[in-house]
């Protein structure tokens, strides 16, 4: 990766002089012809001579010599004739990301199996309580579940156009598989801004409870949980859904901004900045998509009454306890628990249907 | 074949049934036998009337903090869906060729995308919360699902559409155009329609009874 970037910032610094890139291309075939190496019965192992057509090719291609070309269309990078780092980064590409982020996803989803297995859920000692407390508002479960619902289609389509290839080719033929392609190309593109304002929402409704605090090192220290005792401290957030925050805000921006600067090609933006913009725009989304699945595991199945809190806005304050200790101390000060019988009014549902479906 | 179905009887049964449907639905609206009011009016039913039709398009200011989502959210995906349906250079040339033989001038390409972008996350974060809020989510019907469900396919398959170089990709979206169509009139989808009339019903009851709401 490291060598690749240098090899296109050393591409594009070197190119000082002119040449007029036409006249070359009108040259070419002449001295191509003269280029093929002539066999001679005197001298049957032919004869070694500089290949000159490969010379003017490589001042076409603008390889390693100081050329730029000219040209009356005006506009960015028109002078180039050939693109050379193009073919570069069409292999980086296909050798690469098409290559390992299938391998990335199957890995974790692999683990998480394993994991549930293993491990199985996630559970509350004790079990549920029944009585509950208000965590999330209206809002923020809309606004996460929006994030959520944009994100996904993001991803499914994003991963048909990055190894849609040679993963669906041999599924459903190349007929059928130009139209997944062309649909999930023009879905990606409208979905893509819309993730950007819903990870906006994301960010300000969320941002106060996700600065790192005191305990919250503690948390890491005990590994989530997964080291020592298992019981570890907590806060509103523990130091592992803060740091998921920041990965989807971070990484999330990071994956939008180069997206906006993929899908508008006409703002002046050259190759470099475009080929550059795919690579991190891939790798981010890879890197967020295999987190993403952890998160969605442990939202869901892998924790019993984490799903509720993103459901109904209100969670259990066992869960809280085994969680979030110092939130739970808070709830129990500010006397925020309510009964099941309340909740379930709540919710327009009768208190036993609601304990049946957690348990 | 599907393309000749899809492009030829499809469309006119669903225009004929979407036709047809709305035209009695609100004709039996208007011709619903309502009791005659014998009350001494108050005020002017017609006034009421009126005033209701725009005095709600801005949510009560008792009511507006609990319900923002939904105004904000119900902006966007109405007037997106709005302009996209009515001033999307597709569109504009479908309704002018199939339908009414004169056309006007479309939106630009840019305008039509943050339409559809803006109608998209309004239809999403509507539907999240009629399912999210416990009092919505038990008054929704499955009709309201549906709806909105269908509403989004029809959105989505337009969208993937939107290269306009595939005739099977024109075809879906058509397709799901015609089923909206059909479904359009049995369902609260009406609302499209019915939406003013019922305003302005409620004013004018309002209105003659002088009740300032
Ligand atoms: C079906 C999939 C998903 C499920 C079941 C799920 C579940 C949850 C739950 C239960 C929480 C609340 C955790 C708590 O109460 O502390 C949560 C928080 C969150 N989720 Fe998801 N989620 C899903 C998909 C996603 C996706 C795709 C994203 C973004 C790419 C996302 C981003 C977030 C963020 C940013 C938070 C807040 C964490 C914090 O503020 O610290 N979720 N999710």
């Amino acid at each position: 990766m490291v060598y690749f970037l240098q090899e296109y910032f050393f591409n594009c610094f070197t190119r000082s002089a002119s040449i007029i890139l036409l006249s070359l291309s009108l040259l070419l075939p002449q001295l191509s012809n003269a280029a093929i190496p002539q066999k001679h019965e005197d001298f049957p192992q032919g004869v070694s001579a500089i290949n000159p057509g490969s010379e003017l090719w490589r001042e076409v291609r603008q390889r390693d010599s100081a050329v730029t070309g000219i040209s009356q269309v005006k506009g960015v990078e028109t002078g180039v004739l050939i693109n050379s780092r193009g073919g570069q980064w069409a292999r980086f590409r296909i050798e690469n990301p098409v290559k390992y982020a299938p391998m990335v996803l199957g890995v974790v989803f692999l683990v998480l199996v394993l994991f549930y297995v293993l491990r199985g859920k996630v559970g509350i000692e004790g079990g549920l309580s029944g009585q509950m407390v208000k965590r999330f508002t209206e809002y923020e479960c809309i606004v996460h579940w929006t994030l959520a619902i944009v994100f996904l289609f993001l991803a499914v389509t994003g991963l048909i156009l990055l190894v849609g290839r040679p993963l669906l080719i041999p599924l459903f033929g190349k007929e059928i598989f130009s139209l997944i392609a062309s649909a999930s190309k023009e879905g990606h593109n409208l979905f893509g801004p819309i993730f950007l304002v819903s990870l906006l929402m994301m960010l300000f409704s969320f941002v106060k409870r996700n600065i790192y605090e005191k305990g919250d090192l503690a948390w890491l220290l005990k590994g989530g949980g997964f080291i020592g005792d298992g019981h570890v401290s907590g806060g509103f957030f523990n130091m592992g859904e803060k740091t998921w925050y920041w990965i989807v805000i971070l990484i999330g921006l990071v994956i939008s901004i180069s997206g906006l600067v993929l899908v508008s090609p006409n703002f002046g933006q050259g190759r470099l900045v475009m080929e550059i913009s795919h690579l991190v725009h891939v790798f981010g989304a890879i890197i967020l998509t295999a987190i993403s699945i952890g998160h969605m595991y442990m939202g869901s199945i892998g924790t019993e009454g984490s799903l509720e809190g993103m459901k109904s806005g209100y969670v259990d304050i066992n869960w809280v306890e085994a969680h979030h200790d110092r939130w739970a101390k808070e709830c129990h000060e500010n006397e925020m628990v309510i009964s099941a019988e309340e909740y379930a009014r709540l919710q327009g549902s009768k208190p036993d249907t609601a304990m049946e479906k957690e348990a | 074949m599907i393309e000749y179905l899809i492009d030829g009887p499809l469309w006119y049964f669903a225009l004929v049934v979407f036709c047809i449907g709305v035209l009695w639905q609100l004709a039996s609206i208007v011709f619903a036998r309502s009791k005659t009011d014998l009350s001494v009016a108050r005020g002017s039913a017609t006034g009421g009337a009126w005033r209701n039709v725009f005095s709600r398009f801005v949510p009560h200011h008792e009511i507006a903090p609990q319900i923002r989502i939904q105004v904000v959210a119900g902006y966007l995906f109405h007037l997106g869906l709005f302009a996209l349906l009515f001033f999307a250079a597709p569109h504009v040339l479908f309704l002018e060729e199939n339908l009414l033989g004169f056309g006007w001038t479309p939106m630009p390409h840019w305008a039509f995308i943050v339409s559809a972008q803006f109608a998209f996350l309004g239809l999403i974060m509507l539907w999240l919360r009629r399912v999210v809020n416990p009092v919505s989510r038990l008054i929704s019907t499955l009709d309201d699902h549906v709806a909105a469900i269908l509403t989004f396919v029809v959105m989505l398959t337009g969208c993937f559409a939107l290269l306009e170089g595939s005739t099977a990709l024109r075809l879906l979206h058509r397709f799901t155009v015609e089923i909206w169509l059909i479904y359009f009139p049995f369902s609260t989808l009406m609302h499209t329609f019915t939406f003013l009339p019922s305003r302005a019903f409620t004013g004018a009851w309002f209105g003659r009874r002088g009740i300032d709401a």
